[in-house]
């Protein structure tokens, strides 16, 4: 790949790798480290992929190995027994108007990881869900089953978020009122 | 199904409409369109995406990012020199531009015999550097050649013994002058890698003896050609002729 290929696929895909790096990562840094890892390792081996339309799947599924890895290291990946997490109905509906980008972030962080990923890349890129299955390696059916369930954790955190922040205002706004009559 | 069933399926549904052919989707869908409870989930559910997805995409990327890993991807990016795949590479594309020097040197008699020898082994050195892929793997060559037999690719007709105590990687198939040809690479016991490439005895071949082997050994690779039957075949190893010898007796 050419120096210019190169700087148009950073071009296309720096932005929404780094985004999904931050739904997985602890921080914007880790988010930019993992961006960045991510075209170091494509420099050094994206010669080797022989479909030019498959870079921007092996760009995402680089970057969740790397992000895996990486948390191997920190500490021993715990198993997620995602058969035993709550599966409520959807009852619940945020007013998405209401939320801001961050906060929308910081729901989908609350979520365990292996429903962060599916979620983000569902959202993030619109990959299908035979593609995330293919670069997550994990079956078509435990896609759905994790996009359906981490959709409703998803609208719960926003929920919660919402509440809470209705909250602070409620209890904020007397405050700042008496402080401006004292 | 149920609507519970069709919300789990519709749940992978995209907002945009891109899978509005898959038929995975279709039965959940029809039933949404019947069940105007159902259809107000996925309604619902659609704007909650679009939502999702509409914020994820505004989230601000670092000011110098891009910069960043234009710039560090350039140091970062290591030498072609040093990289030993391109070092081994490099080294491979010598030594088969020799053979191929010697091979229309010693068979000027027999052009097109050294023009298949010299794109066989093309073809391997394409499988090694990683520039082709198999078209069939297994650890097992007898699978390969009951696969190439069955895609009527193949003209290996028994393994050479030596051979079938190898663990195979996998095979591939090319055609030279309109004539299918079969490449079967196995791991050596003691390291490296062995090549058989096989293909139909035709015209270039019509004058080998039956007994006649045709060693060529240039730099580190050796090759030895025979016919056995109505085909022909080639090993390849980097090594020595007597190397090589060992997997013929």
């Amino acid at each position: 790949m050419s120096a210019i290929d190169f700087q148009q696929l950073v071009d296309r895909q720096y932005a929404p790798l780094f985004r999904f790096g931050l739904t997985l990562a602890k921080s914007e840094a880790d988010a930019a480290d993992l961006t960045q890892q991510t075209f170091f390792l494509w420099a050094a081996k994206g010669h080797q992929l022989r479909d030019d339309s498959k870079a921007k799947s092996w760009l995402f599924t680089t970057l969740y190995r790397e992000f895996l890895s990486k948390r191997r290291h920190e500490v021993r990946f715990p198993h997620v027994e995602l058969d035993d997490a709550s599966d409520d109905d959807v009852a619940v509906s945020p007013n998405m108007n209401a939320l801001d980008s961050t906060a929308v972030v910081e729901a989908l962080r609350e979520l365990e990881e292996p429903f962060r990923a599916v979620l983000t890349l569902f959202y993030l890129e619109q990959f299908s869900y035979q593609e995330i299955a293919e670069m997550l390696e994990i079956p078509i059916g435990t896609v759905m089953s994790r996009l359906s369930r981490g959709k409703a954790h998803l609208r719960q955190r926003l929920m919660t978020k919402q509440e809470s922040d209705a909250r602070k205002i409620v209890s904020i706004s007397p405050e700042k009122g008496r402080q401006t009559h004292e | 199904m149920n609507n519970q069933e069709a919300q789990f399926v519709l749940s992978a549904y995209r907002p945009g409409g891109q899978d509005a052919l898959d038929p995975a989707f279709a039965e959940a869908l029809e039933q949404a369109r019947r069940d105007p409870l159902l259809e107000r989930w996925f309604n619902d559910s659609i704007a909650f995406d679009r939502a999702v997805t509409e914020k994820l995409c505004a989230v601000e990327v670092p000011a110098g990012l891009r910069e960043s890993v234009l710039a560090g991807s350039k140091v970062s990016r290591p030498s072609r020199w040093t990289k030993p795949f391109v070092r081994w590479a490099i080294a491979a594309a010598f030594v088969l531009a020799a053979i191929t020097g010697s091979l229309i040197l010693r068979e000027a008699a027999k052009p097109h015999l050294a023009a298949w020898q010299t794109n066989a082994l093309s073809q391997v050195s394409a499988l090694v550097e990683g520039h082709a892929k198999f078209d069939a793997q297994s650890r097992n060559a007898s699978e390969l050649v009951a696969w190439l037999r069955e895609n009527r690719a193949s003209a290996v007709q028994n393994l050479p013994p030596s051979l079938e105590r190898l663990e195979s990687l996998g095979c591939k198939t090319f055609f030279w002058e309109g004539q299918p040809v079969s490449v079967i690479c196995f791991q050596r016991g003691e390291g490296g890698l062995i090549h058989l490439v096989a293909t139909n005895a035709f015209a270039p071949f019509n004058r080998m003896g039956k007994s006649e082997r045709k060693f060529v050994q240039q730099g580190n690779w050796a090759t030895v050609t025979w016919r056995d039957g109505a085909s022909v075949y080639m090993l390849a190893l980097e090594g020595s002729r007597d190397q090589l010898q060992s997997y013929l007796l």
